[in-house]
């Protein structure tokens, strides 16, 4: 929705959700949207597990937005 | 002699495995509770239709968000699916019109983990006319036009919204709730006013109200003696620890009529029982603690445990401090419905806090 505004966007789901990302990329016809999904889950965690969860994905996050580091 | 049904010498003539190959193709299609459903042909279509005065492209529930929308058209196709008689259609779309008023369903509750199922109450002279059950077993099997209508609404979901479990519909793990939640107030057994006729409809009228729950709770007071004790019993379910999502706790109470007989002998209102149901509404802290529910989370507005990195700051309280969960009486709503045998009540967990008037839709029948 964003991407289609004009705003450069990365959608990042958990494993556990991979289906309904890619139903909701089917349904919103763009079936090769490409999105990160981290390992899940994310309410359990600590703060600190969440900031290496994000970290690790970084690389995949600035390789979908299209940006040099 | 036999008591059981008729296998096939007294049905009416049908060749079986065309009717096999129909329930086949559906449930190849997808189109499907995971139960057998009915063929639908145009002609049966416009039987549902000629029930209604309203446009079959007229989109009753838009879900943009996901490029679809139900539309009247969709909504008979799939009551017509579900077992549905043709007069039962209007009492579907004045659900989804509830539904739609509710403002839960647009807004994707039905993607979400929690799994929620669409719950029914129907009031008025419609429940007569089609055979709603209000009365023994309310929330059980045996009611065609309970059992339809609530289905007309779970398969409009699936196939009308393309809400399909594994797919668009995430429920963890769902509820019972979702193959049947449509109930008939006993209005007949009951000493005060019909739901619909609390908020402003005519008891004459036929009107349904709908919204989204989590799950059915029995309430078990066969030997209560006063109303007191039922209060008590209904406000402790309403709070326990495990329904906490949100900061508070709510519901509907559905109240069988012993028990709602018991509350007017003793000179209890609908008000009054909400009232000290409402004044009940609270948790010891030490119980909220020990769930890792005491505190609220500043993201999500959720119960999370205080050390919780988005737990709003608040202050430690002593264990047996009282925490309030049903902050006002309107966050409790009462629905008398059951058989008048024994003392058996329930309380329905709704998804959200219901605050003023529920969403409530008139039925329209064609004169």
């Amino acid at each position: 929705m964003l991407e289609r505004a004009g705003i450069p966007a990365v959608s990042i789901c958990t494993d556990a959700f991979r289906a309904s990302a890619g139903a909701m990329a089917k349904v919103m016809g763009f079936p090769e949207f490409e999105y990160v999904a981290v390992p899940h889950p994310v309410a359990s965690r600590t703060e600190k597990e969440i900031a290496d969860m994000v970290h690790a994905a970084m690389p995949e996050i600035i390789r979908i937005l299209g940006v040099a580091e | 002699m036999t008591t059981e049904p008729p296998v096939l010498g007294d049905a009416p003539l049908a060749d079986p495995a065309e009717v096999r190959r129909a329930m086949e193709y559906y449930a190849e299609k997808g189109w499907t509770d995971g139960l057998p459903v009915v063929p639908v042909t145009d002609s049966y279509l416009k039987e549902f239709l000629a029930t209604t005065s309203r446009d079959p492209a007229e989109v009753l529930i838009p879900m943009p968000h996901i490029n679809k929308h139900l539309t009247v058209r969709l909504a008979a196709i799939n009551a017509a699916l579900a077992g549905c008689l043709p007069e039962y259609f209007p009492v579907v779309v004045a659900a989804w019109e509830a539904f739609r008023a509710d403002g839960m369903v647009t807004r994707s509750i039905w993607q979400s983990t929690t799994g929620t199922a669409p719950f029914i109450v129907i009031n008025g002279p419609v429940r007569t006319r089609i055979g709603v059950n209000c009365r023994g077993n309310v929330f059980g099997s045996g009611f065609r036009a309970n059992a339809t209508i609530a289905r007309a609404i779970r398969l409009g979901a699936i196939n009308g919204l393309g809400l399909k479990p594994h797919v668009l519909d995430q429920a963890t793990q769902g509820t019972p709730a979702k193959y049947m939640c449509c109930i008939g107030e006993n209005e007949e057994d009951s000493p005060w006013s019909p739901l619909h006729a609390d908020y402003g409809f005519a008891a004459a009228d036929s009107a349904v109200a709908a919204t989204v729950i989590r799950s059915v709770l029995h309430v078990e007071a066969r030997h209560s003696t006063a109303p007191e004790q039922l209060a008590f019993d209904f406000a402790d379910s309403l709070c326990r620890t495990g329904a906490l999502v949100r900061p508070l706790a709510a519901g509907y109470i559905v109240l069988n009529p012993e028990h709602a007989r018991l509350c007017d002998r003793a000179g209890w209102s609908k008000a009054d029982l909400r009232q000290a149901v409402y004044e009940l509404g609270v948790k010891r802290y030490g119980e909220l603690r020990r769930a890792g529910k005491e505190a609220i989370s500043s993201g999500t507005h959720w119960r999370v445990p205080i050390e919780h990195p988005e737990a709003l700051p608040q202050d430690v309280l002593d264990d047996e401090a009282p925490v309030r969960l049903i902050d006002t009486p309107e966050a409790v709503h009462i629905v008398v419905a059951g058989a008048p045998n024994a003392g058996v009540s329930s309380i329905v967990e709704t998804f959200t806090r219901l605050e003023g008037p529920p969403a409530i839709a008139k039925v329209e029948e064609r004169p």
